[in-house]
């Protein structure tokens, strides 16, 4: 388990992780995005609509046991990850509709999340001392806006502030993983290799399929190569961090001990698959804006 | 007068002026181009003169003040660190950023003469001008370090600076732009070692300080002493012959074709204009309608290192309030291709200024629709530093044309026999006034071929209508004979560019047995186009819009076409592609 000032200090990172969230925003791209808001409700519909369920069917075709069902079907409820952004950025994608995802599927989840974890907990079966209050959640939620928006104002008042705040905040999604990997790796060593293959599985396997499965539904209504790519990435990469702060605040001990390990190992691999998926999405994207750039203004 | 060629000396264009540009050239303001710096820098010393803008939006920027300082002791460096006298030869080869104009007015100010260097140049490019224009300093960007090994030892450069492409920008942002460049984008190189001194920017203005505050005002001296008669810049053109050449421009050339293009757009600007340099400052075009120009109108110049992909422009376009932006055909419809510029065009725009290559009708059309703006387009070429003609913001502007002559310009269109060409005839565009350079550099025999009885050959074929707008039919060296016919290529391009299957095109001639010379088009499909594009379906589609000698006999299929970095198509290329091509048969 994570020790008290840990928690604290995973509470702080998030802060500073959703400030550089709001610092990669303008109002602009809100009114954007909004011109075509195909992109972000495909968006909202993978990350709420296929990603739970995913969650939900990985836990009871795997057959998990509670907390780690629990654990499983939580990562599978959260928002986008700002990381998704930074793989945005360098696998070239939309990172307009990126960052437009992460914060609309942030702001919606102060509803979607608690409901739908109390939903397909109950699906799976996952009652008593293992289900997570849904209050507990909307209030880390909540209080996770207002970083959001103090970083938005920042953006706007100097660019170079705002470009330093979003690049760092972007920066310390992977460091919390770090983090991660040095305060609780090692002291669960043996968990973790006792941990049975179909938990890694599991917990790889959330972020691959929901990267696959993000692309196709994209291209199935519509979306060109490059939103496809992006809400792919957005899909797949949830908020690790996030999930692991709302366990440590919901669960102690032992119980808490087994409920973080699918979050946890869901954190770790996400970096690697994802950064391996951007350095394939970064050369197709690469080749394709160059010859748009070359495109002619189409004749009428 | 020579009362043959009336038709143009009477200057019929000289009505479209309207009472908003004036008839004849003002004089001068100034002696030089260290004066014009020195002015603008003591007038508008507490606005911003530059400010550079890297993709994710992060900024540097310099007063005018700064700008003052910067280049005095740059200046000072140049003359008392690395002992150049006036006149010598200052290599240049830096991308858009603040450190262009720091070392570009430095070197005016210095005395000596700036020698512009694409900075994507070859060793073997770089060395040719170097040794060509006899550079005793180079000035490079830390980027391109790497080629210094093969280029310095065997040229006569004896001090090489380098800058970085965040410049001068604020500690922090400068820290991560330039760790973002080594760790993630992998672009800057170790430096090789060199038998000559190699400082950084910041050093080199560090000692070019100190080395002046012995003398207080030495500077001053350097370009006081300036006439306007010297060469100001040697700025290198390919040209269509191959070999690259340098044109001397003096600083009479730069100080004429900056009054001139104020005087074309001069009522529309204000006080506090705000330009966008998309295009590279080491081009001429940029080089005096962005950097000079608006400088001596104190204007802010929003500079970006690379416009490709055109998405690195969001930033810049987005955080200023952009009222002129230049460019290119390619430029221009690149950015149209982008959902944020077309969803928040620039609102402070007033106009956009179109030159290197022909601006597209249809692009001109759908900029006019989403920007409410003007595109002008203009004309010009290095040997004329570099603006002939530009069609006039207010009044008349015609699509397709390059406009009138600017204040002070005699053009006329003469026929290959020297006979004057009828108005609505073509004819080769020639030009006099004070902006045509003073020579090639060493190149007696080049500038003779170019520079005849005072007037200057451009080698452009252009025809004139009654109102005495200009409109470009090719390059004369571009013509293809068939069969005693002259096809002019742009004419065969204009009609593939029509076909929606074809991205781009470009014509040349080829050998051929029957006509003496047959037409074939280079051929890049669109990728937008589904389904196979074949030769026939090419010629077919020509047919419907060309006579039988126009029509292209081969059709060659292309990923690409080569282009000039500004984006002009490279039909030299292609032309001594054809040539190998037709040597082995």
């Amino acid at each position: 388990m994570l020790t008290p000032l840990e928690t604290t200090l995973l509470g702080i990172m998030m802060m500073v992780i959703m400030l550089g969230m709001g610092a990669s925003l303008t109002f602009r791209d809100f009114l954007i995005a909004f011109k075509k808001p195909r992109g972000v409700l495909v968006g909202l519909l993978c990350q709420f609509g296929i990603m739970p369920f995913l969650g939900y069917l990985l836990a009871v075709v795997l057959g998990l046991p509670p907390a780690l069902a629990v654990g499983l079907i939580l990562m599978g409820c959260m928002p986008g990850g700002t990381t998704s952004n930074i793989f945005t950025y360098f696998s070239k994608g939309v990172l307009a509709l990126s960052i437009m995802m992460t914060s609309v599927s942030t702001l919606c989840a102060v509803v979607f999340v608690p409901a739908l974890i109390a939903f397909y907990s109950k699906l799976a079966g996952v009652t008593g001392e293992f289900a997570i209050p849904a209050a507990n959640v909307a209030q880390v939620l909540v209080v996770l806006l207002v970083p959001t928006v103090i970083g938005m104002v920042l953006r706007k008042a100097n660019p170079n502030v705002g470009a330093t705040v979003e690049l760092i905040g972007s920066m310390l999604g992977i460091f919390v993983i770090l983090f991660l990997i040095v305060s609780w790796v090692p002291r669960n060593y043996q968990l973790l290799l006792s941990t049975p293959w179909y938990v890694f599985f599991a917990a790889i396997g959330l972020g691959l399929f929901g990267m696959l499965l993000g692309y196709f539904l994209s291209r199935a209504v519509r979306q060109d190569l490059n939103r496809s790519r992006t809400i792919s990435l957005e899909t797949g990469i949830q908020n690790g961090p996030l999930a692991v702060l709302i366990v440590t605040l919901t669960f102690t001990g032992e119980m808490q001990q087994q409920v973080l390990l699918v979050p946890v190992l869901y954190s770790l691999f996400i970096v690697l698959s994802s950064s391996a998926v951007t350095v394939w999405y970064r050369s197709m994207a690469t080749r394709e804006a160059l010859a748009r750039d070359a495109a002619k203004v189409a004749t009428a | 007068m020579d009362t043959r060629f009336s038709a143009y000396d009477n200057k019929p264009w000289l009505a479209a002026y309207g009472s908003s540009i004036s008839q004849t050239l003002p004089p001068a303001r100034h002696p030089n181009l260290g004066h014009l710096v020195h002015s603008a820098c003591q007038r508008f010393a507490e606005q911003t003169a530059f400010t550079c803008v890297v993709p994710n939006g992060m900024n540097g920027s310099l007063s005018y003040r700064q700008l003052a300082d910067a280049s005095d002791a740059f200046a000072a460096y140049l003359r008392i660190d690395c002992k150049l006298e006036a006149g010598d030869r200052v290599a240049v080869q830096l991308p858009n950023g603040l450190a262009y104009p720091v070392v570009a007015f430095g070197v005016f100010k210095a005395g000596c003469v700036l020698v512009n260097t694409n900075p994507l140049y070859t060793a073997s490019e770089m060395l040719h001008q170097f040794n060509d224009s006899g550079a005793k300093v180079l000035v490079i960007v830390d980027m391109f370090a790497d080629k210094l090994a093969a280029v310095v030892p065997q040229s006569k450069i004896t001090h090489v600076v380098l800058a970085a492409v965040s410049e001068m920008f604020p500690a922090l942002p400068n820290l991560i732009v330039r760790g973002v460049q080594k760790v993630w984008s992998k672009v800057l190189p170790p430096i090789p070692a060199l038998a000559v001194p190699v400082l950084r920017l910041s050093a080199a203005l560090a000692a070019g300080t100190a080395s002046a505050k012995a003398t207080p005002g030495v500077v001053q001296t350097y370009w006081r002493g300036v006439a306007a008669s010297d060469v100001a810049a040697l700025q290198y053109t390919g040209g269509t012959t191959g070999v690259s050449k340098a044109a001397m421009l003096t600083h009479a050339n730069f100080l004429a074709n900056i009054e001139q293009v104020l005087a074309m757009g001069r009522s529309h600007m204000g006080s506090n204009e705000c330009v966008l340099t998309a295009l590279p400052l080491y081009h001429i075009f940029a080089f005096v309608a962005n950097l000079l120009c608006f400088v001596e109108i104190g204007a802010r110049n929003i500079l970006v290192p690379s416009p490709r992909p055109v998405q690195n422009l969001q930033r810049a376009i987005e955080n200023y309030p952009i009222t002129w932006i230049t460019g290119v055909n390619t430029l221009f419809n690149g950015l149209m291709n982008e959902e944020w510029f077309t969803a928040f065009p620039p609102k402070h725009l007033k106009a956009a200024i179109a030159g290197g290559t022909a601006l597209h009708s249809a692009v001109a059309a759908r900029w006019q629709s989403i920007t409410g703006t003007r595109v002008a387009e203009g004309f010009g070429l290095t040997e004329c530093s570099p603006v002939v003609t530009f069609n006039p913001l207010s009044g008349v502007a015609k699509p397709d044309s390059i406009g009138i002559p600017v204040p002070g310009t005699g053009v006329r269109l003469v026929q290959d026999d020297g006979q004057p060409a009828a108005v609505g005839e073509p004819g080769e565009l020639i030009v006099q006034g004070p902006q045509t350079m003073a020579g090639y550099w060493n190149r007696a025999d080049e500038t003779a071929i170019v520079q005849k009885d005072g007037w200057l050959y451009t080698g452009d074929v252009a025809v004139m209508d009654a109102q005495g707008y200009f409109r470009i039919v090719d390059r004369k060296k571009d013509l293809v004979l068939v069969s005693g016919f002259n096809v002019y290529p742009n004419e065969v391009e204009d009609a593939l560019a029509k076909m929606g299957a074809i991205l781009e095109a470009a014509v040349v001639g080829i050998p051929d047995p029957r006509s003496g010379e047959g037409v074939r088009a280079y051929v890049v499909k669109n990728p937008d186009f589904e389904g196979e594009l074949t030769a026939a379906a090419v010629i077919a589609h020509c047919k419907s819009l060309l006579t039988d000698y126009k029509i292209p006999k081969s059709v060659v299929f292309r990923a690409e076409l080569p282009k000039t970095p500004v984006g002009k198509i490279l039909r030299k290329d292609l032309k001594a592609e054809v040539k190998t091509e037709f040597a082995a048969r």
